[in-house]
């Protein structure tokens, strides 16, 4: 019989301690008898105006890869339309692609043109920057007092938006009720605005970014470009 | 590729062609700029950086300071908006960016894009810029010179379609401008201040960040 490539014991480590990374069930949520209230301030990281955002992101990668890149956000919350460009400090553009009912990638350079790259990038904007379009499951706290809505999510995904008494705030994506996908979390809150996002993404999209606001710029009607 | 060699490769690329436009001195024909390069041994300059797309309403602008000194030691580094330092010396190179936690060196590839342009800077700091591999290059000479680089690999064209170097009027060996226009509505510019040619340059600048 051929040997096992883990003894019985390490294969349940190696498990646990994948297990720690990216299985993360869902919070519990205290009921409230002030779900519109709480549905307010859930709404509240998301801008209703269109906006455009200058962030530098710092980027670790699986492997121990790191590089800082800088990025560009127009979106429209209106018509959800987004445009987004990643160049080097240098200013030489690596990625540019605009989202406005169709995906159109004007420049992707390697690994910026993998298959479904600018799919999921546009996915992950759409997470920070426009709120849930799904039907809410439930509103309510946390332990902490922060206020959580649970939305569902596209392709039987599970969105939770927490909003922290501080103003930073967390959206997490969740496969099942213990699978996390993605965590975005937003810090240093003035305005509305946060001065700092953090990225994490788990199981097949293992990534994290920061995004440091350089500039966010509210744009009407005539100056989306 | 990985996204860190894809940020190396464009940030080796612009970066250096900025390097070694520096070492152009100011002159009508290819044999004065080779002349006059000759006699470069050192640049400092200050320098602005205009990213110009159609996604910004106005240029977003970087600021920073550059150093070179022959044969090949390089410090590109921005001030603003994100604090971060090429170093080139004795053929190595390293980056750092300054992110949540201090200086940090970039890392996960290896810098080997940086390696031929290395092996050019030998050729370009005598100014034979007009023998370059990858580009093409046009003297314009006499009232607001300028030198044109083309690509001359179709993959290199699909990025860049032109670099335009105009030199200062008046000051042999010293820039007034690189602009790498990528489409039409795509370039950046940077502009020169304060430039110093000859003078000298503490060693340390080229090994230490701070």
């Amino acid at each position: 019989m051929k040997a096992p490539l883990l003894p019985r014991s390490r294969f349940w480590i190696v498990m646990w301690a994948v297990c720690l990374i990216s299985c993360s069930p869902l919070p519990v949520i205290k009921p409230t008898d002030q779900t519109a209230a709480t549905v307010r301030k859930c709404r509240q990281p998301f801008l209703d105006t269109p906006y455009r955002f200058v962030h530098a992101i710092e980027a670790a990668l699986p492997g121990g890869g790191s590089g800082t890149v800088l990025g560009i956000t127009v979106f429209n919350p209106e018509s959800k339309a987004i445009h987004s460009a990643i160049f080097t400090l240098e200013g030489f553009v690596l990625f540019d692609a605009r989202y406005d009912g169709k995906l159109v990638v004007s420049r992707a350079l390697p690994p910026f043109n993998a298959e479904r790259f600018a799919e999921y990038m546009m996915e992950d904007i759409r997470l920070i920057f426009l709120p849930p379009e799904g039907r809410l499951l439930t509103a309510g706290t946390l332990e902490d007092g922060s206020a959580i809505c649970r939305y569902e999510g596209n392709q039987e995904t599970i969105i939770d938006v927490i909003v922290h008494r501080d103003d930073s705030w967390e959206i997490s994506t969740y496969r099942n009720r213990y699978e996390r996908l993605r965590t975005i979390s937003g810090f240093s809150v003035r305005d509305g605005i946060p001065g700092m996002l953090e990225l994490t993404g788990f199981e097949s999209r293992n990534y994290s970014l920061r995004l440091k606001v350089i500039s966010a710029e509210p744009l009407s009607r005539e100056t989306i470009p | 590729m990985t996204i860190y060699r894809t940020i190396k490769r464009g940030t080796s690329l612009i970066g250096m062609l900025l390097v070694c436009t520096f070492l152009l001195g100011w002159a009508d024909t290819w044999e004065d700029i080779q002349r006059a390069s000759s006699k470069i041994t050192s640049v400092s300059a200050r320098f602005s950086q205009e990213k110009h797309m159609q996604i910004l309403a106005k240029p977003l602008i970087s600021r920073g300071r550059f150093y070179f000194q022959t044969p090949d030691s390089v410090r590109w580094e921005y001030t603003a908006p994100v604090r971060s330092v090429l170093l080139m010396h004795k053929g190595k190179i390293k980056r750092y960016t300054q992110g949540s936690k201090g200086f940090v060196e970039d890392r996960g590839g290896a810098v080997d894009s940086m390696q031929f342009i290395l092996q050019e800077i030998g050729r370009w700091s005598k100014g034979r810029f007009n023998e370059n591999e990858y580009f093409s290059a046009t003297l314009k000479g006499g009232t607001g010179a300028h030198i044109i680089l083309t690509p001359k690999e179709k993959g290199l064209a699909a990025m860049i379609s032109r670099i335009v170097i105009t030199p200062s009027p008046d000051r042999p060996g010293v820039l007034k401008s690189v602009t790498i226009v990528e489409s039409e509505e795509n370039y950046t510019l940077f502009e020169f201040t304060d430039s110093q040619l000859n003078a000298p340059i503490a060693e340390s600048l080229f090994r230490e960040v701070e």
